[in-house]
């Protein structure tokens, strides 16, 4: 007799929470107090985790010197300077102002990305870093060196960022070898495009797009991608173009500011 | 409070690898291991809401959005009440061994399958490959400690 109450109590617990997490599943994922306590319980989570994150950051500089790391980052830096002096060529030919990238590689600073959502995969993400270690709204944030996006709002300890693939995401560029100035725009499914392009101007794939000098809230020069290919042309003589981006966003597990 | 340090663990061993490799779930492991040898009341419905739990806490860390592994969670709790239940405690001996690595496996089967099957994608499969690979060093452990405990228990 017992036995059976217990199963029935089973059952009907178990289809509570079934249901419970079924109707969970359905509603939060539009809800933004659900990020609210995505980001509470990440802070609360940081303190018992830290002792892994310290682990990995040892192991992975040890990881990185058995690769000697010391070749890779001179190579790294030859390149830099290579790419800093073309730029500076190129700034005084078009005698364009160009976002200066002189810092030294001490001062570019790497977050770790905590959190993906599954629902905004291509939209944004959320980082390790928030106001503690001077992330302010508006902040690039870079992975291989190439733009993939900017900081959208900051808490003390973490920050979430808009990614380049968000449809929200609209930025002026510039197709670097024809000084042609567009739009890129994501459309949230990891597609980014060129906008707004008059056609008819040679514009081949390969070619170059950073952001463009117009631009206020994101300095000019920052590498985006390569033109992969015209997508369509409307009756008002504008092209679109899709871009392959620079930095690989399927995976990325830091970014750099 | 065993239940509390295993998910600990695997959340603290899913920051060490950085989302580098899957890890496997030590949490589910842990709730079948104490389902089977019935440690708690005898109605179960601390396992029920504990998975629950645990998974919707896992859900808010690692998914951004809760439901995945709560109901898998859920899920996984329901499947090994019902079949263990239907085994006799007179029955459950060392024996039963394939069963238990059964659940177990199921365990590690399920909750990383629904976000899969929910949001699809080539990357899940092979990650859930992954995790399944992984996974069979800590199953191997829980059946270690089952068998040694049932042998400890009949003797």
């Amino acid at each position: 007799m017992d036995n059976t109450r217990n199963t029935t109590r089973e059952w009907v617990h178990g289809l509570t929470a079934l249901i419970l997490g079924l109707f969970l599943l359905g509603i939060s994922s539009g809800l933004g107090i659900v990020k609210n306590i995505v980001d509470l319980w990440g802070a609360l989570l940081s303190v018992p985790e830290y002792p892994a994150v310290v682990m990995r950051e040892i192991f992975l500089s040890w990881h990185s010197w058995s690769r000697d790391k010391n070749t890779l980052n001179s190579e790294v830096m030859k390149l830099r300077d290579e790419n800093a002096a073309l730029r500076l060529e190129l700034a005084k030919i078009t005698g364009e102002k160009i976002y200066s990238d002189d810092k030294n590689n001490s001062d570019i600073k790497t977050a770790r990305v905590t959190l993906r959502a599954p629902m905004s995969w291509w939209n944004e993400i959320r980082i390790d870093r928030g106001e503690h270690d001077n992330i302010t709204q508006g902040l690039p944030i870079f992975h291989e060196g190439y733009l993939i996006g900017r900081v959208s709002s900051v808490t003390l300890m973490s920050s979430w960022a808009e990614l380049i693939t968000s449809p929200s995401f609209l930025i002026p560029a510039v197709i670097e070898e024809t000084r042609e100035l567009g739009v890129v725009a994501g459309d949230g499914n990891g597609t980014v495009v060129l906008r707004y392009i008059p056609a008819g101007r040679g514009i081949k794939t390969g070619m170059k797009v950073s952001t463009a000098m117009i631009g206020e809230q994101l300095p000019p020069g920052l590498p985006i991608g390569k033109i992969a290919g015209e997508i369509a042309s409307n009756s008002d003589g504008y092209a679109t173009y899709k871009i392959e981006l620079g930095a690989d966003l399927s995976r990325f597990y830091t970014v750099s500011y | 409070m065993l239940l509390i340090i295993l998910w600990l663990i695997q959340d603290l061993l899913t920051v060490f690898v950085g989302g580098g490799m899957q890890i496997p779930g030590v949490f589910m492991l842990g709730l079948v291991y104490k389902l089977l040898f019935n440690e708690g009341s005898d109605d179960n419905l601390w396992a029920i809401w504990s998975a629950f739990a645990g998974g919707i806490l896992w859900d808010l860390r690692w998914i951004g959005v809760p439901g995945f592994f709560t109901l898998s969670n859920v899920i996984v709790v329901m499947i090994v009440i019902q079949v263990w239940g239907t085994i006799p405690p007179q029955g459950r001996t060392s024996g039963t061994g394939l069963l238990v690595f059964v659940l177990m496996e199921i365990s590690q089967l399920i909750p990383p399958m629904l976000p899969v099957l929910i949001l699809g994608g080539n990357t899940g499969w092979t990650f859930f490959l992954i995790q399944q690979a992984y996974s069979l060093p800590a199953i191997s452990v829980t059946m270690y400690l089952y068998l040694q405990r049932m042998k400890k228990t009949k003797v």
